[in-house]
């Protein structure tokens, strides 16, 4: 099995929340040596050598981001995106609440990457448990020198402060999350300017998911090589895949990029006895389904495009013939609604307008042209939005509703709309 | 410069414009909602969108700066069809109630729908019910389906206004324009959001369900409630003053009004208003003809000047009158060898800030702001708003110190100031000249208590200063001329739109020399405390029944042009004065010869004086008092008579 | 600037501050014996005025006391940024955990340590769902309705929730004990269906685990700490099961609160609102109601069977 641990090993064998587990398996010496012996140079080139992609979803080049701070503008932060809700997504979840050492490491590394002296975590705030175990980590690597002024004697400061979200999907989009943390109502920002150049406070900022930044750790202790020399062409090292929905056992899977889908639901224990494969949504909520025929292609960022989808934030949720398509299309369009922030036209006005029209459908009481409504709206608010939410509800919707138009337009049965 | 093409058209802009700004210069308009030009891009609406070559996605055109070679196409098949789409989106919810909203006939969300929407609509589910006229405060109701969320009014209220009193809550489709709980929405500037509102959501309570657009005649003219002279248009109906509208211009207002001079328009409807001459005969008021009060009053005049002489002649009033009915009055009285001739009823004793007065756009580019005296917040409401802007967006420092001392130090070295005086303690405008004298580019302002102060000076309403500033035989200022009457020593006072009996400090002395001069007329549009102590009471016109120009404080020449006829009886100053000058057998100069000398007074600034020069000097008659309400207002309290006001205080005070 | 408020406040608290407890209580006690029993009608709305009164004096007292008290605590929150205004999602948590809710007294005293308007301050609270901005249930049941739940039998499990409870979402049962809540994905996907009960998990939700979980709840046992509740003065519990047909909710044991604070302002003009209004989300949604129906599978069979009457079957 292509099962791999690198950031899940050691979870559910011992106890990595406790600092001196954490340390007796090597932790805080990639920490300790970057500081010590490395220039923040070295370890942007380590992250821009070894491939490394954003994990929550966008896979834009780790290094390459960070080289887009300009160098002259001081100070810069370093923020880490725990805010995961994408649907089906639940790694952050289990990395911050089993082995917050390993976050606040890869933090750590990252910070002095950027060469910045103060670090932010936003943690959503659903997650008080996990907030709570990240804040304990935090006060146990304080105490322990890892975190402060001077640490291991190199002169270098660094400062983490730990931020919990209040309920807003959309404080996971890069910009939501920098005006939630400035006090503000988690609304994207207009791009241009980018965070990089005006980004928390105005000054230039590096917004990293939470395994991107974890992976940072095994990167700087083995290698850019041995990261890079895993995966496919562009799609280099390894991923944590939650696997959910009709299998036998989901989970957290930690893959190689470029295991194929079948090898994924095969390390999930499969489907359920008697039932059929219908599809797979093999990157959070915002991607669109892949099917049967996709069943062998490698799960890697170009192929899982190529197949009209995407591999996101690696939420990967498998359908068995026993889905009702057309709810499963509600429940999305309606997250998505709920979800948005209302600021821009096409999102707020078309989410809310689709969600009524699927909730008809899946009381049975469509109407003649709701399907071609359906499909016409969430293609032509595509691309016309403030930030990604809105250009999220089309893949998902999109895909079922071409590979399964029965199941909609089945349930056309109405004249018209009874008010 | 950058080069680009838009729709074919080759356009040369400045460096850092907005496509949506580099459009309208090849008179290309692109739809915007969330837009405004003083406001900034927003990229909320997204209607703007437009084609660029190169790029494989629709770009907003507010948001998007302009680059050379940039090939933009703001027509064609793609952008027309996602301008239909977001047009489709704002009607999923936007309710259909044109016929009844008082925003059809001048509506963004109509204009656009007829010129890009699709003819019909997929949209068969019921819209999302939202509250409907709420009430918002004492000037606004806001229709919650209606909006938008262009976040206009938002904006406005936090980058404009500086209050951050409008907000947006909750989220999504749910999202809704609010103030906090239990807070009325309430500053001086709230009405600009009516009209920055596209749509017809947020509708001013004075012009609620009154009038559709098509049906108003515009008039544009100045505002004379204060002396930034904000140019406005006069909307009327039937002979009726429905609404007041701000007129986007950068160089006086800056494209916006306040509140009072938006809505204290109600007045001209009020019954209070004087209709007619009133003569006091045996005690008591009767009506007279204007014949009848043309020969009381010259005779008047004749007699006390055969019989001690001109000294015992004077006349107050300017700051309120336009510049024409400024000259008139003084060119009438020193005709007469009459040289009690003072504009200044209220504190303030200088309005023209001589040689290193400057144009109001000159605040824009100031480094610091100095504050002597009064703040302009209530004074020049609009000035104040301009004077925040630069510190808001151009990063100007206001200081307020206590002296000139310690203004000029936390000045430092900036070498572009401007300085904002009161007008009233000539020696605290004398200190800061003095302190701020090497300053390089120093630009002052004085910010007059009355709109027109800075015409009635130029024309020559001062005790020691003629038509132009120039010299002339001195006569009394305001005070003295008060302390004499109290002496018995003065036959005829006539007053033109000032209230010495309730804007002094010295209410009972102002009213006692009132009461020892035997012949006091007073030109008014009520029955002030003032003009209930006159001997003849003249119904004048208010500045939206007369023609004219004023000058506001930084010296510009206004124009102010009638939108309403006055009642039968009501005459302007102007009308009174050529009524008096016949009796009199003064002749008047032409109309050309006013204009004539208008426009060239108004034009040389006095180089040799300075802030709190000595030529002004005299006694204050006292601080105005405010009594909780505006001080520009101090001449006939127009306040109190206007209906509108009178309801949003009342609504004001219930919430 | 802050030493200045606090020493106002310690003023305006004096010397009542620690006798606020149990104060009122005592007055009524001591006026009822005067009373001798037996009390007019007039005289009894009369007292009740009084206490109302007294109520909301306390309850602000309260509420200054509190401030002081969590002052130092908001001033650290503040420190921790470089501009303080990111303390506000700190600080706002810090007061829900006291009072229950997020109080209007809470919005505005973090409007002013953080010198932003109140306005800016609601409008950031109303944008979070964790946020609430009136007072709920001691336990806070939120139900993961995300895609992955969704298909692993989350509807029924809703459903049966709403059946114990006797309420729908974002409702209050009538004994204030508990809010009912259906959310979006927890990211708990490998155990659905998940939720959480005052935002710790539960994973794994079966009929048996739910009925286990309320029963202990109700019995005081259940593991995870009860809601601070507090009612802001003038606003009682009741339960309102005659009103269901005016406020157009279909679920019995509906919670309405007096709110008179809120008459006249937006969406409401009789003063009394839906504890859905005080939750303050969802609330505009189709007009009367704002069933943003989850729809069970039984319902769509009942619909399926409808049409099939229509069809002459």
């Amino acid at each position: 099995m292509p099962v791999t641990k690198v950031l899940t090993a050691g979870i559910g064998e011992a106890d990595l929340r406790d600092i001196e587990t954490y340390r007796q398996r090597g932790g805080y010496r990639q920490w300790e040596r970057a500081v010590r012996e490395l220039q923040p140079a070295d370890v942007l080139d380590l992250a821009e050598k070894s491939g490394l992609r954003g994990r929550g979803g966008a896979a834009f080049p780790t290094g390459r981001k960070w080289s887009f701070l300009p160098s002259e503008k001081h100070p810069r932060y370093l923020v880490c995106n725990c805010d995961e809700a994408e649907p089906g997504t639940f790694k952050d979840h289990m990395l911050l609440e089993e082995s917050p050492h390993l976050v606040l490491e890869g933090m750590l590394i990252g910070s002095y990457g950027i060469a910045c002296h103060h670090a932010f975590i936003y943690i959503r705030g659903e997650f008080k448990r996990g907030y709570e175990i990240f804040c304990a980590a935090l006060e146990e690597a304080r105490a322990a020198g890892y975190v402060g002024k001077n640490v291991f004697g190199s002169g270098y400061d660094i400062d983490v402060t730990v931020h919990r979200g209040a309920g807003a999907y959309i404080c996971g989009e890069e910009t939501g999350l920098l005006n939630s943390l400035e006090g503000k109502r988690g609304e994207p920002r207009l791009k241009p300017p980018f965070p990089a150049i005006e980004g928390l406070y105005g000054m230039p900022t590096v917004v990293n998911n939470v395994e991107t930044l974890a992976y940072l750790v095994p990167i700087m202790e083995r290698g850019a090589q041995w990261f890079s020399s895993v995966g496919t062409e562009r799609s280099k090292g390894y991923k944590i895949v939650s696997v959910s929905g009709h299998v036998r056992n989901p989970g957290n899977y930690e893959v190689a990029l470029g295991t194929t889908v079948r090898e994924i639901i095969e390390l999930a224990g499969g489907l359920r006895p008697g039932r059929t494969f219908a599809a797979v949504q093999p990157g959070g909520g915002s991607s669109a389904c892949i099917f049967e025929e996709h069943l062998d292609w490698p799960y890697d960022y170009e192929s899982m495009t190529k197949a009209g989808s995407m591999l996101g934030s690696g939420g990967f949720i498998v359908f068995d013939d026993t889905t009702d398509f057309v709810n499963a299309a509600y429940n999305l369009v309606r997250f998505f609604g709920h979800e948005s922030c209302g600021q821009c036209t096409p999102c707020r006005e078309g989410s809310s307008w689709m969600e009524r029209v699927l909730e008809r459908l899946v009381r049975h009481r469509g109407i003649p042209g709701d399907y071609e409504m359906l499909l016409r709206v969430s293609g032509s608010i595509t691309g016309l939005n403030l930030c990604a939410l809105g250009d999220s509800i089309e893949p998902f919707l999109k895909s079922v509703m071409l590979r399964f138009p029965e199941a909609f337009r089945s349930r056309i049965v109405a004249e018209t709309v009874a008010r | 410069m950058i080069n680009l093409t838009i729709d074919g058209v080759p356009v040369t802009v400045p460096k850092g414009t907005l496509l949506v700004e580099a459009a309208r210069a090849v008179k290309q308009e692109i739809p915007i909602y969330c837009y405004h030009t003083k406001l900034g891009p927003a990229g909320l609406c997204r209607i703007c969108m437009v084609e660029i070559e190169g790029m494989p996605k629709l770009q907003i055109a507010c948001n998007t700066v302009a680059t050379d070679g940039m090939v933009v196409r703001t027509q064609g098949e793609r952008v027309e069809a996602a301008r239909a789409v977001v047009l489709e989106l704002f009607l999923v919810n936007h309710p259909l109630d044109c016929p009844i909203c008082d925003k059809g006939g001048e509506c963004d969300l109509q204009d656009y729908a007829m010129a890009y929407a699709r003819g019909t609509s997929d949209v068969a589910d019921p819209k999302l019910a939202k509250p409907k006229a709420v009430d918002l405060g004492p000037t606004i109701v806001l229709d919650e389906e209606r909006c938008i969320v262009c976040q206009r009014c938002v904006r406005f209220d936090d980058i404009i206004a500086d209050q951050r009193q409008l907000v947006v809550k909750d989220r999504g489709a749910r999202d809704i324009i609010a103030t906090a709980s239990g807070r009325p929405y309430r500053h001086n500037f709230t009405g600009n959001v009516t009209e920055l509102c596209p749509v017809g959501a947020l509708t001013s309570k004075t012009y609620r369900f009154k009038s559709r657009p098509w049906d108003l005649n515009r008039t544009q003219t100045s505002c004379t409630h204060c002396a930034v002279g904000c140019q406005q248009f006069a909307d009327v109906r039937y002979g009726k003053l429905l609404r007041t509208m701000l007129v986007e211009e950068d160089q006086i207002s800056d494209g916006w009004l306040c509140d009072r001079g938006r809505y204290n328009v109600g007045f001209y409807e009020s019954p209070d208003r004087l209709a007619q001459p009133l003569y006091r005969k045996n005690g008591a008021l009767v009506q007279i003809g204007w014949d009848d009060a043309f020969i009381l009053w010259s005779h008047a005049i004749r007699k006390a000047i055969a019989a001690r002489g001109p000294a015992s002649v004077g006349a107050i009033g300017g700051g309120r009158l336009t510049n024409e009915e400024a000259f008139a009055l003084q060119h009438i009285f020193r005709r007469l060898g009459v040289n009690n001739l003072d504009w200044r009823a209220g504190s303030q004793r200088q309005a023209t800030p001589g040689a290193k007065g400057a144009p109001l756009a000159a605040i824009d580019s100031a480094e610091v702001i100095v504050i002597a005296g009064e703040s302009p917040a209530e004074r020049a409401p609009v000035f104040w708003l301009r004077l925040h802007k630069a510190a808001l967006r151009n990063g100007a420092r206001i200081v307020r110190e206590s002296g000139p001392q310690a203004a000029r130090s936390a000045a430092g070295d900036a070498t572009r100031v401007a300085l904002v005086w009161d007008g009233i303690d000539l020696a605290v405008g004398r200190s800061y000249a003095q302190a701020f004298a090497d300053v390089g580019e120093l630009a002052t302002f004085i910010t007059s208590e009355q709109s027109n102060a800075r015409g009635a000076e130029a024309m020559g309403m001062l005790p020691r200063s003629g038509p132009g500033y120039a010299p002339v035989q001195p006569g009394d200022d305001t005070a003295a001329m008060l302390d004499r009457a109290r002496s018995g020593a003065l036959d005829v006072l006539s007053i033109f739109g000032a209230n010495p009996v309730r804007n002094g400090l010295d209410s009972a002395a102002a009213s006692e020399a009132l009461a020892k001069t035997p012949f006091v007329v007073v030109s008014e549009l009520f029955m002030t405390e003032t003009a209930s102590m006159a001997s003849l009471i003249l119904p004048a016109k208010g500045a939206f029944e007369k023609y004219g120009t004023t000058t506001n404080l930084a010296g510009d020449l206004l124009p102010v042009n009638a939108s309403l006829q006055a009642p039968e009886f009501v005459r302007s100053d102007f009308e009174m004065l050529c009524g008096l000058a016949d009796q009199l057998e003064v002749a008047m100069p032409s109309f050309e010869e006013i204009d004539g000398a208008v426009v060239a007074h108004v034009a040389k600034a006095p180089q040799d004086f300075t802030l709190g020069d000595e030529r002004f000097a005299g006694a204050a008659v006292g601080l105005a008092k405010r009594n909780g309400q505006a001080p520009i207002l101090s001449g006939g309290g127009t306040w109190r008579h206007d209906p509108w006001l009178a309801e949003m205080r009342a609504s004001g005070a219930a919430r | 600037m802050s030493g200045e408020t606090r020493d106002v406040m310690s003023r305006k608290l004096g010397p009542t501050c620690g006798a606020t407890e149990g104060g009122s209580e005592e007055a009524e006690q001591q006026e009822r014996s005067r009373d001798g029993g037996a009390t007019s009608g007039s005289e009894a709305s009369r007292r009740t005025a009084r206490r109302k009164h007294q109520t909301m004096v306390e309850a602000e007292q309260n509420f200054a006391a509190l401030l002081e008290r969590l002052r130092p605590e908001c001033e650290t929150l503040m420190a921790r940024y470089e501009q303080k205004r990111s303390a506000l999602l700190p600080i706002v948590h810090l007061f829900q955990g006291h009072q229950g809710f997020v109080s209007l007294e809470a919005m505005n005293a973090a409007a002013e340590m953080l010198e932003m308007s109140p306005a800016e301050v609601e409008a950031v609270v109303s944008f979070y769902t964790l946020l609430y901005r009136r007072p709920v249930g001691k336990y806070v049941l939120q139900v993961c309705r995300g895609l992955s739940c969704s298909i692993n039998g989350a509807e029924d499990i809703m459903a049966y929730f709403r059946e114990k409870l006797g309420i729908g979402h974002l409702e209050t049962t009538g004994d204030g004990l508990f809010s009912y809540e259906e959310v979006e994905c927890l990211a708990a996907c490998d155990r659905a269906t998940c939720m959480e009960v005052n935002l710790e998990f539960v994973y794994d939700l079966t009929p048996a685990k739910v009925d286990e979980l309320l029963e202990s709840i109700r019995a005081g046992t259940y593991g995870v700490a009860p809601m601070t509740q507090t009612l802001p003065p003038g606003r009682t519990w009741e339960i309102a099961q005659n009103d269901q047909i005016a406020s157009g909710r279909k679920s019995p044991g509906a919670v309405r609160v007096e709110d008179p604070d809120n008459a006249g302002g937006v969406g409401d003009a009789s003063g009394t609102i839906m504890l859905d209004h005080l939750i303050n989300r969802d609330v505009y949604m189709f007009g009367r109601t704002n069933e943003r129906a989850v729809v069970d599978s039984r319902a769509v069979v009942e619909t399926m069977g409808e049409r099939a009457d229509h069809a002459g079957h």
